[in-house]
């Protein structure tokens, strides 16, 4: 299968975090969802694909171009939505338009307009006069309007109204169907992920915890409650991360098949996880307010 | 690389504008108060050579836009390539306006001959050099609160610099020494003959100055996250 993106063993040190060695690929004409807790990772992984943050080691791949040596084909075909839109204030939208379109071989004006139209965007608007959602729309009818094959979008929801939120949403799966443009977002809002994401990857403190199918990981991952002597030394291994109560306990496993075979008839719910749950888990995992092993 | 000029000219126009207003008054006031061509060349240079850059490498940090313009398809090199370019551009002409205002204007006291010389335009060249080749890679590296806190220092260097020469007199004092040789070097640059050999040495230092702080540049905008 055809790769939008590759990440391979992409690597950057902070002062008190690094980024480990993260891979994974997204197929072309599919969604990746990027999730995790709070400073797991996910915009420095965006940027690291945009080359706005300098990598130590590793490699990104944009529709098979080295996002080095190739940067400027790789990053044409490339639409971003950053968390914090970086427009110039100052000029109208219209004006960003045109300080932005020349770079884009591809720009396509009609489409803009339109755009901006649908999106209830006043060309005559200042940048500086848009709210953050306003400002979201606008950075996504710029990353449309020159037909990326590569939608980067951090936390692209999270200043959105209920009803654009839906439309976005609705857009982005509308976009793969031509099975050239491809997605990935990072987002804290999983039941987003749930409705639109093909692909699924989940960092934690810097590291991959998996980047996998959402079908494979919602028929795969189990909620699990019980009484607390279901959790044995035996059993307790086949659990990432388990809350517990006095009156029983609610963990997260990984191998669903397992884990009924293992508890089976001994009382216990194994329920589909969520991918709410599933962040929950493994953002509780190894704070001490959970046991189990992976 | 056309289309980040195009980029600088759209975002400042109006700024563009600003400055010609502004700096229209003050070579006025100058070509009319000052009989030196030596001195008006000096604060010519001075006022180029320092607010052209600092506005052009400086915007992106104000909006902080530089998120945008590196996701650009466009090599970080060239963007660099394209600051200089603007701010020689910018610089280039600048001179040039305040140059042909000081000879033109009929109240002047600057004769053309004494400005309009190989000599006078290869050191206007040089004297901007120096000035924009430290301020690009300054605000590159330390951003507009660098070079602004960098800029109130000097002027603060310089009160210092006036409090001690009046306590010491005439004693040994560093500061008075450094702007004593800074004048020097100037009194020499712009006193010196402008013989074919001095003239091509101008020539080669305003390219390995604004060479040399390129690289600098260049060197420190790769490295920077955005």
């Amino acid at each position: 299968m055809e790769s939008a993106l590759e990440v391979r063993n992409l690597r950057k040190e902070y002062p008190g975090f690094t980024l480990q060695d993260i891979s994974f690929t997204l197929p072309r004409g599919y969604i990746m969802g990027l999730i995790g807790p709070n400073g797991a990772g996910k915009t420095t992984v965006i940027k690291l694909i945009l080359n706005i943050v300098r990598r130590n080691s590793g490699e990104v791949r944009v529709c098979g171009l080295d996002g080095l040596v190739d940067e400027t084909e790789a990053k044409a075909r490339i639409g971003f939505v950053l968390d914090e839109p970086p427009f110039y204030g100052c000029l109208r939208l219209a004006g960003m338009a045109s300080v932005v379109a020349p770079f884009y071989k591809t720009w396509d004006r009609a489409l803009f307009r339109s755009l901006c139209h649908e999106f209830d965007l006043p060309p005559r608007k200042r940048v500086n006069a848009l709210s953050r959602g306003m400002a979201m729309k606008l950075a996504l009818a710029i990353a449309l309007a020159h037909g990326a094959e590569l939608i980067l979008m951090d936390e692209p929801t999270s200043g959105l109204d209920p009803v654009f939120r839906r439309e976005l949403l609705e857009r982005l799966s509308g976009l793969i169907q031509d099975g050239r443009t491809s997605v990935l977002f990072s987002t804290h809002i999983t039941s987003d992920l749930e409705r639109v994401a093909d692909f699924i990857t989940c960092l934690r403190d810097g590291e991959l915890l998996f980047s996998a199918t959402r079908d494979e990981i919602l028929e795969n991952w189990a909620i699990v409650k019980g009484a607390p002597e279901l959790l044995t030394e035996e059993v307790q291994p086949l659990f990432i991360g388990i809350s517990r109560s006095p009156y029983g306990f609610t963990a997260l496993a990984s191998n669903k098949e397992e884990v009924r075979r293992r508890l089976a008839g001994r009382g216990a719910v194994i329920e589909r996880a969520r991918l709410d749950e599933v962040v929950f888990f493994l953002g509780q995992k190894d704070r001490g307010t959970t046991g189990g092993r992976r | 690389m056309l289309k980040l000029l195009r980029m600088e000219y759209l975002l400042n126009r109006r700024q563009i504008l600003i400055m010609l207003a502004i700096f229209s008054g003050y070579f006025l006031f100058m070509a009319y108060r000052i009989d030196s061509p030596r001195v008006f060349l000096v604060t010519l240079c001075l006022m180029m050579g320092l607010a052209v850059p600092f506005g052009f490498v400086g915007r992106e940090d104000k909006f902080k836009t530089a998120a945008l313009v590196c996701s650009l398809p466009v090599r970080r090199t060239t963007i660099v390539l394209a600051k200089y370019a603007v701010s020689g551009i910018a610089m280039g002409l600048g001179l040039a306006y305040g140059l042909l205002l000081a000879t033109a204007l009929p109240f002047t006291k600057i004769s053309v001959a004494e400005i309009l010389t190989v000599k006078s335009v290869l050191i206007s060249l040089f004297l901007v050099s120096l000035l924009s080749s430290f301020i690009i890679p300054f605000t590159i590296r330390f951003g507009l609160a660098g070079i602004i806190i960098f800029l109130v220092s000097g002027q603060l260097l310089g009160v210092v610099a006036l409090i001690l020469a009046q306590l010491l007199g005439r004693g040994p004092n560093p500061l008075r020494s450094a702007i004593t040789a800074v004048e020097k070097g100037l009194r020499t640059l712009l006193y010196h003959e402008a013989t074919p050999g001095f003239l091509a040495l101008l020539a080669a230092a305003i390219i390995a100055v604004n060479g040399l702080s390129f690289l600098v540049s260049r060197a420190l905008y790769a490295r920077r996250d955005l």
